[in-house]
């Protein structure tokens, strides 16, 4: 596939200029950035002292690190919880506001709204709906008979921050999936609706096929977002001295580093994270050859 | 990943801005005064009580300049480790004395006894238990600024509504619990408990826990800190005896209960006592109510409170050393104490600041004297290299047992374990 005009000459000359500024961004910032952090991985620095080499330790103390097991397990069951529902309820919303009903704009303004706002001021709302005595949540059940639950407590922490980062992420999915669809031809649906198919076998015999590389896309960035989510976290669960009743790894790269001043053993934490995401990222590519149908 | 990018950005900017020279750096000149940055943490009201100080103390000295940078307490640490990373440290700036040695054994502090030996007696007037957590075997790499002894805030128009008898200088842990319980009250009849008889802090040693530890008659952490002892049987009772008040009496608000008031429930008025330090009178000075000071009550090993110093030191990178401890100087001389009494934000370290009515008549009508006398059966904050991170698995640990999620025994069995964990690796 070769799409516009190739460059020539001088053209040449000016097209790497142009990209210059850009390509000492991406090396310093990004590759130079991860490439240090491998380095630090390697080493024990305080930040203050000059780094000691220190081998693989930092990566085997992990192994024997209560605080950062719970934290691994506290990122990969929000992610088993986050990403499905996520990628299910999105292509559910977004199937919704692909027909022509009046207004739909307004609809689909209200679903993309979480993602324009800001995290810190509706986590402040969730809280306030989440609340034990006062949540508005605890109020409704009481209406209806029930008693009060504690929806920030240890216990059920996890599943409420779930909610809220799934509510704040629907708008997103929305607009890809819309994209998705608006792509299926038009005369698929008209044949199948001749040959007699229901709106349920449409459904499942050509939305879904045919919806795939937006489900891929979804989920690969669903992946990616549930394994550095933080802000809502941060600021439904913390507690005291800087904890949270749900740590997740990135919380505790972030509080090793500047709180414990332990910035080789943070940065042998982000790099087992970035691993691990590259992993799951290849079993995505492996399913992707598998299942999804390009047209 | 766009967070840890972000993490892995700055300390690729920590690297190259330790390359790229001291440009922040101030540098005396012939012709102009010295500039020097005095960095702390506090709320924005604090920086105009430093701004007063400073004035007072450029009056005295005009070829010194001082900026005052004040910082909340979360981004002033952030910001100190990278200053510091980048070898452009603030001449003088900000400890508190739990941290002090986390700083000081990785050598970017100057050792100031060579000043103090050319000040003879500069140190006299002070308060000694101050001193103590700036003292090492090489002289002290920084000085107390002020100190914060913890007491019991009371509302005194809670008190008088309910008809209890406000506490007395020498009541008992047992006198504590029966004043909560009779102020614990539903006062909206929606049946939920919405007045609370005590608050403490349930994840910080400082504010509530240590203090009862100590009139038990057990410590926090053994004297060369390398074992935890709040499993041990007399902490335990402490422990049992706060639970009981949280989860029997009622009278201390559990943290999912406290998150809900959103700030501090004895400024708000749904708490009648509070423990507390001084930090907290200027902000309570704005409240609605009546209100004083006592001391923390006795338990069977006796009365105890808990003191910790905020201080001053001096980045080793200093350009100017000079200039930075005549600030220091300054502000531990009379008329520097006396202003930082007047302005009403901690106890003042030197004695006899602190026992004039500069310090004891200020604005507010509660008995500051209370703050003074709580020095003599007053413990030290621990201080030891590692703390923050000792401390905070502590915390940590503990919550789920106030949260009411897990029973107290198992948890301080498994907290000592980690506690323990954490002091072999920062040794």
């Amino acid at each position: 596939m070769e799409y516009g005009l190739r460059p020539l000459g001088r053209e040449k000359f000016w097209f790497w200029v142009m990209l210059i500024p850009t390509l000492i961004g991406l090396t310093f910032g990004a590759l130079g950035s991860i490439l240090a952090t491998l380095g630090l991985s390697l080493t024990n620095w305080d930040l203050l002292r000059p780094p000691t080499w220190a081998g693989i330790s930092n990566y085997l103390a992990l192994f024997n690190n209560p605080a950062y097991f719970k934290a691994l397990t506290n990122t990969f069951k929000f992610s088993a919880m986050y990403v499905p529902g996520v990628v299910i309820i999105s292509l559910f919303v977004a199937v919704l506001m692909n027909r022509k009903i009046h207004g739909v704009s307004i609809f689909r303004t209200i679903y993309f709204l979480p993602a324009v706002t800001s995290a810190v001021a509706t986590a402040l709302v969730w809280n306030m709906i989440y609340g034990r005595d006062t949540g508005i949540l605890n109020y409704l059940l009481n209406l209806l008979g029930q008693p009060s639950i504690c929806w920030l407590c240890t216990k059920n922490a996890l599943m409420s921050v779930v909610v809220v980062n799934i509510w704040g992420a629907i708008g997103e999915g929305m607009i890809i999936f819309l994209a998705g669809l608006t792509a299926i031809p038009r005369e698929y649906y008209e044949a199948a609706t001749i040959d007699g198919a229901g709106q349920f076998d449409q459904f499942f015999s050509i939305t879904l096929p045919l919806v795939t590389p937006s489900i891929f896309f979804q989920t690969l960035i669903s992946s990616i977002n549930a394994f550095q989510a933080y802000d809502y976290i941060y600021m439904m669960t913390r507690q005291g001295q800087g904890d949270s009743s749900v740590p997740v790894v990135v919380f505790s790269i972030y509080r090793n580093a500047w709180n414990f001043f332990k910035y080789g053993g943070a940065s042998a934490q982000a790099i087992e994270l970035a691993v691990l995401v590259i992993l799951l990222m290849g079993f995505y590519f492996w399913l992707e050859r598998r299942y999804v149908v390009y047209e | 990943m766009k967070k840890t990018i972000f993490s892995l950005a700055m300390v690729a900017i920590l690297l190259l801005s330790a390359c790229g020279g001291k440009t922040t750096g101030s540098n005396a000149t012939n012709n102009g005064p010295v500039q020097i940055t005095y960095m702390e943490w506090g709320d924005p009201a604090e920086l105009s009580v430093w701004k007063a100080i400073v004035a007072d103390f450029e009056a005295a000295n005009p070829n010194i300049k001082v900026n005052v940078d004040v910082s909340d307490w979360d981004s002033y640490w952030t910001k100190l480790k990278t200053l510091l990373a980048a070898n452009t440290p603030p001449d003088v700036f900000a400890m508190d004395a739990p941290l002090y040695l986390d700083y000081q054994s990785r050598g970017v502090l100057l050792n100031l006894q060579l000043y103090i030996d050319s000040n003879p007696g500069m140190l006299d007037g002070l308060f000694p238990n101050t001193l103590t957590a700036y003292q090492t075997p090489a002289g002290y790499f920084g000085l107390p600024r002020d100190f914060q002894t913890i007491v019991v805030f009371y509302n005194k128009d809670m008190f008088d509504k309910a008809g209890v008898p406000y506490p007395k200088s020498n009541w008992t842990y047992d006198d504590l619990r029966a004043t909560a319980l009779a102020l614990t009250k539903d006062t909206s009849g929606d049946g939920k408990i919405d007045q609370f008889g005590y608050v403490i802090d349930p994840w910080d040693f400082e504010p509530g826990m240590s203090e009862i530890i100590w009139a038990n008659g057990e410590d926090l952490i053994n004297a060369d800190h390398t074992k935890t002892l709040i499993g041990e049987p007399n902490a335990r009772t402490a422990f049992q005896f706060l639970h009981d008040m949280m989860f029997v009496d009622h009278s201390i608000p559990d943290p999912n209960t406290s998150s809900q008031y959103g700030g501090d429930l004895f400024l708000s008025g749904n708490a009648a006592m509070i423990a507390m330090g001084h930090w907290a009178v200027p902000s309570y000075s704005e409240a609605s109510f009546k209100w004083d000071v006592v001391q923390m009550p006795s338990g069977p090993a006796g009365q105890a409170t808990s003191v910790n110093s905020a201080g001053f030191v001096v980045g080793k990178d200093s350009k100017n050393p000079d200039a930075a401890f005549a600030f220091i100087k300054f502000v531990l001389s009379t008329a520097g104490q006396t202003r930082l009494a007047e302005m009403g934000f901690a106890c003042p370290v030197l004695r006899s600041v602190a026992e004039s009515d500069a310090f004891l008549k200020q604005g507010t009508s509660i008995n500051q004297q209370i703050f003074i006398d709580s020095l003599a059966f007053a413990h030290m904050k621990p201080v030891f290299k590692g703390y923050d991170e000792w401390s905070s698995t502590i915390g940590d640990g503990l919550t789920p047992m106030w949260n009411g999620e897990a029973e107290l025994n198992p948890t301080l069995d498994q907290i000592v374990t980690q506690a323990d964990a954490v002091l072999a690796n920062n040794k």
